[in-house]
């Protein structure tokens, strides 16, 4: 490392790296919100753990440059949302968290887990017509066209809204879905009711920021991070069934893959 | 159930909107030959004020990724796509996945007391961990915060030096000092960026990311590593192809 010193100069060193200090990248983040976040983290990963003692307020004070006001609306808000407990004359203590039961799906096991899903939870039919394929779906599986069959669903676990998808079928597919469309099984069930099997999946999986449709449905503010997943079926003559695009919340919905990776299995 | 008021709250509409407009462009939802929403249409779809909706675009228009073209409209300007990592889900097992001009830096390597949420997940862990913390890059582009948590007798065996070999990928070098991992789950999930995650990937505090938290098992199924990335996701994403098996079996499934 000592050989370094010219780049080493112009990186932060680690111990900067958690520190709040104002940069231009969070001009529109309130400063009590980078406490709250960096709080946050540090009591979801153990760093200060369950009925460990926060540091008080001037610390914090002193600590982030911050006043004593935005101190507190960053302990306010965890308190607010049970993490925190503040006993008078005391302190601030971590509250032990109850993990919060989410409903779990496995992506490396597609039918159980599509199966299992569809057992536990109902979805409504926002739209089911020919409308345009997005570009970057169109991207993904040219054979589908620029106007194909879009149905569009919101799954919900017991009232609340768990995700969005939105389907896009190749016309022949999608003129032979039968209505009305089932409110429990996912596009996989519906299609291989109809015709050849889905052999194989591709997904991707990532965040964005929920746009205004998403969080209105989704029932979450504009921004808030959703995963995004996007499914590509294809039968096995790898003719394409379906594209979809689904955003999930991930406080209600956990999405886990377990994977063998081949050279263990060759090995 | 605790109550979380207003979780949108500390961070401004306009960043929000920003963000969204932000994603949208790099999906490439915006032709460049047809003018985008206009403001008033921007402002009704998002429910949000005039300077809201010019607060959004001036900074898009200052990052150079839309043109706004006096009495015509506004534009996506090609191009405005920021660079996205190639498919590299299989950098978690294997070096023949990490793109070439993948670097990266360590900015933790030590000893601490096992965190608590480990403690009581895996209590195969025991009392102490060695924790290291990484930033990898892309042709220098931060792409992922990785916060490694080995069981003390696997990390025993690590020395901050071989940090340096296979660009820092931790299940690759653990493989070459004979702990293989022969399973590998992940967990999936959208989050705001912590202060440390947001400095470490040129985030806003707040900004979504993709967590993945990862546990890698040898084959007699003991814990060889919890790894918690932090991606950026405009520069990631995670691939797979899965094989459906046998997809007749479905319970309820009556074929016709």
């Amino acid at each position: 490392m000592a050989s370094k010193t010219r780049s080493r100069r112009s990186r932060p060193s680690p111990r900067r790296e958690n520190r709040l200090a104002s940069r231009r990248l969070d001009k529109g983040v309130a400063r009590y919100y980078r406490l709250y976040e960096l709080l946050s983290a540090a009591l979801q990963d153990g760093t200060i753990g369950p009925e460990s003692a926060l540091p008080s307020e001037p610390q914090l004070c002193a600590q982030h440059e911050l006043s004593r006001t935005t101190v507190r609306r960053a302990l306010g808000r965890l308190e607010r949302e049970g993490r925190i407990v503040r006993r008078r004359g005391s302190g601030t203590y971590a509250r032990p968290q109850r993990a919060v039961p989410r409903l779990c799906f496995e992506l490396s096991a597609l039918p159980e887990s599509l199966a299992a899903l569809a057992s536990c939870t109902t979805t409504t039919v926002l739209q089911f017509n020919p409308a345009p394929v997005p570009a970057p779906l169109r991207a993904l599986a040219a054979e589908l066209g620029s106007t194909a069959y879009l149905l569009e669903r919101l799954r919900c676990s017991q009232g609340e809204p768990l995700s969005l998808t939105r389907t896009y079928l190749p016309e022949a597919i999608g003129l032979n879905i039968r209505r009305p469309i089932p409110s429990r099984a996912s596009v996989m069930m519906m299609l291989d009711r109809l015709g050849p099997p889905t052999a194989m999946v591709s997904c991707s999986v990532g965040a964005i920021p929920a746009d205004a449709a998403a969080a209105r449905v989704l029932e979450v503010p504009l921004g808030s991070p959703l995963l995004r997943v996007r499914a590509i079926l294809v039968d096995d003559a790898r003719r394409l069934r379906a594209v979809l695009e689904s955003l999930c919340r991930s406080d209600r919905l956990q999405l886990k893959m377990t994977e063998q990776p081949q050279e263990a299995a060759g090995g | 159930m605790t109550t979380k008021p207003n979780k949108g709250a500390g961070v401004s509409r306009y960043l929000r909107l920003y963000s969204v407009l932000s994603q949208a462009l790099a999906d490439g939802r915006f032709d460049t030959a047809q003018p985008m929403p206009s403001e008033p249409q921007l402002m009704k779809d998002y429910a949000v004020s005039r300077s809201t909706v010019r607060r959004a675009l001036a900074r898009l228009e200052a990052e150079g990724r839309i043109v706004r073209r006096r009495g015509s409209g506004t534009y996506a300007r090609r191009g405005s796509e920021p660079d996205t990592a190639p498919e590299h889900s299989p950098m978690l097992v294997g070096t023949a996945g990490l793109p070439a001009g993948t670097t990266s830096r360590t900015i933790a390597f030590e000893h601490v007391t096992t965190p608590g949420f480990l403690q009581s997940e895996r209590p195969a862990f025991g009392d102490t961990t060695l924790l290291i913390r990484q930033i990898r890059y892309l042709q220098r582009k931060p792409v992922v915060l990785a916060s490694a948590y080995l069981p003390q007798e696997v990390g025993a065996r690590l020395a901050r030096r071989h940090l340096d070999a296979k660009a820092g990928a931790i299940l690759p070098l653990l493989a070459t000092l004979g702990y293989r991992s022969s399973s590998l789950e992940r967990e999936f999930a959208a989050q705001p960026a912590d202060p440390l995650a947001a400095n470490s990937l040129g985030l806003a505090i707040g900004a979504p990311v993709l967590n993945v938290r990862a546990v890698a098992r040898d084959p007699r199924g003991r814990i060889l590593a919890y790894i918690n990335f932090s991606y950026r996701p405009d520069r990631y994403e995670a691939r797979t192809s899965i094989e459906v098996r046998d997809s007749s079996r479905y319970p309820t499934g009556k074929r016709s």
